[in-house]
């Protein structure tokens, strides 16, 4: 994790801490980018993702002052989008604004909906449509494990760290994610 | 071949991801030499990374500076403690003030029915004391801040016209790469009308001047925008808005202000 932590977060999180309001625009130019890529990854929305974001440093700059100094700010700050996602998600799921994750074998129920998914402009092509609908499809977990991992190429181990969860948990997760994303394009090849 | 399947399955799916290395991707690669239902799944799983690495979503940029997102999560945050921060002091002075003011017309007839009838003569009346509370100065200070108040509000609102505008990306026709301004363009005439009373209140607001200026010419250039405008356009009052750090500006002269 080395690039995104280190003495320069470290700083600039003791001085957010102390109220100072100015180390707010350093931090966020160091990681906002990465922060979108994780909440557009997750939730395919450049505007919620946005939203996402400005959440995330909210929730930064209240909580400075609690946070472990003796742990990289980098995989808070993507644990905190993360589940900052999770949330808007879930949200945007009760709002009926977007896919729910399926059971097994429900596919091509929802791939027969041809409505054109909100980021149809931003993807352009049947394809980034139905790698949408595949990933929109895994449970909310995995979904987080494939983006950090294929969306900001992190390894098992800082996936781990990030999400709070095992090794190992990790390793099926991803395994699982794939091969059901595997399915759903399959099913929904024209 | 049937538990080495088993054993290797999961790790099929690791070597597909990019995760599997050394002895470990040696010994998968070996395994897929041999066994054609492995070899499926894994071109399978390479297919959806492939897939995934194609998605131009992988390198979205953020649509927004990083100053301009930090002056939004200040403003988020100032909102969100506005109630608590922002003690209104002027507001718990009104009631003394309206007490002083009453007092100051009610005390002489009562002081006057209270007053026993003189015996003999009247003794002369002393010089009244005079009424701090309601000293010129204190009414000064009284206007002043609810001048300041004003001021912080207004700079407050034409900061959130101002984040709106920076923040726009709602397509009002995707083939014109046009951009829906929704309610900014309104608001900012609406503030443009109320600037006069605002800025007119002399020293009280005097060190907002230089800010209370930039914030005329912002407003103004988004005053003018249609209601459906140009990507371009827009682009140009961010530079400018940006350029003159005027969202920082408006949030520290709002605090000063607010006291």
């Amino acid at each position: 994790m080395g690039a995104e932590g280190g003495a320069d977060d470290r700083e600039l999180m003791e001085r957010l801490a102390r109220g100072d309001r100015e180390a707010l625009t350093p931090l966020v130019d160091r990681h906002q980018r990465r922060l979108y890529r994780i909440a557009v990854g997750y939730l395919r929305e450049r505007e919620d993702a946005l939203d996402v974001v400005q959440e995330a440093f909210v929730k930064v700059f209240q909580a400075a002052s609690r946070w472990d100094g003796s742990a990289d700010a980098g995989p808070w700050l993507s644990r905190v989008t993360v589940n900052l996602s999770i949330d808007r998600w879930r949200r945007n799921k009760r709002r009926g604004q977007t896919f729910s994750p399926l059971a097994e074998g429900d596919h091509l129920d929802v791939l027969a909906d041809h409505r054109p998914a909100p980021d149809r402009g931003v993807l352009g092509r049947e394809s980034g449509e139905r790698l949408a609908v595949a990933l929109r499809a895994l449970p909310e977990r995995q979904r987080a494990v494939v983006v950090l991992r294929h969306y900001q190429e992190l390894s098992l181990e800082e996936i781990a760290t990030t999400l709070g969860m095992s090794l190992g948990t990790v390793k099926s997760s991803l395994h699982r994610a794939l091969h059901r994303m595997r399915d759903t394009l399959t099913e929904a090849k024209p | 071949m049937i538990l080495a399947h088993l054993r290797l399955r999961r790790r099929v799916s690791l070597l597909a991801a990019g995760l599997a290395l050394g002895r470990e991707r040696d010994q998968v690669l070996a395994h897929l030499e041999l066994c054609a239902r492995c070899r499926s799944d894994y071109e399978g799983l390479r297919a959806v990374v492939a897939a995934i690495q194609r998605d131009p979503l992988r390198s979205a940029e953020p649509p927004l500076s990083a100053s301009v997102l930090a002056a939004r999560v200040l403003h988020q945050l100032e909102r969100a403690e506005a109630p608590a921060r922002r003690p209104r002091y002027w507001l718990a002075a009104l009631p003394v003030a309206a007490a002083a003011l009453a007092a100051l017309f009610l005390a002489p007839s009562v002081v006057e029915r209270l007053r026993p009838e003189p015996r003999v003569a009247r003794a002369p009346i002393p010089p009244a004391e005079p009424n701090t509370l309601l000293s010129e100065d204190a009414l000064a200070r009284i206007e002043r801040n609810l001048a300041r108040e004003q001021a912080a509000r207004y700079l407050n609102e034409a900061g959130e016209v101002l984040v709106t505008v920076a923040a726009t990306g709602v397509d009002c026709d995707r083939k014109d790469d046009r951009l829906d301004m929704g309610e900014a363009t309104e608001r900012s005439r609406e503030l443009l009308e109320r600037r006069r009373l605002v800025v007119d209140s002399g020293e009280a607001v005097a060190s907002a001047q230089g800010v209370f200026d930039d914030v005329e010419l912002a407003l103004r250039q988004v005053a003018e925008l249609p209601a459906c405008v140009k990507r371009h356009d827009v682009e140009l009052v961010q530079k400018d808005v940006e350029a003159r750090q005027l969202l920082m500006r408006i949030r520290l002269m709002q605090r000063e202000l607010e006291g």
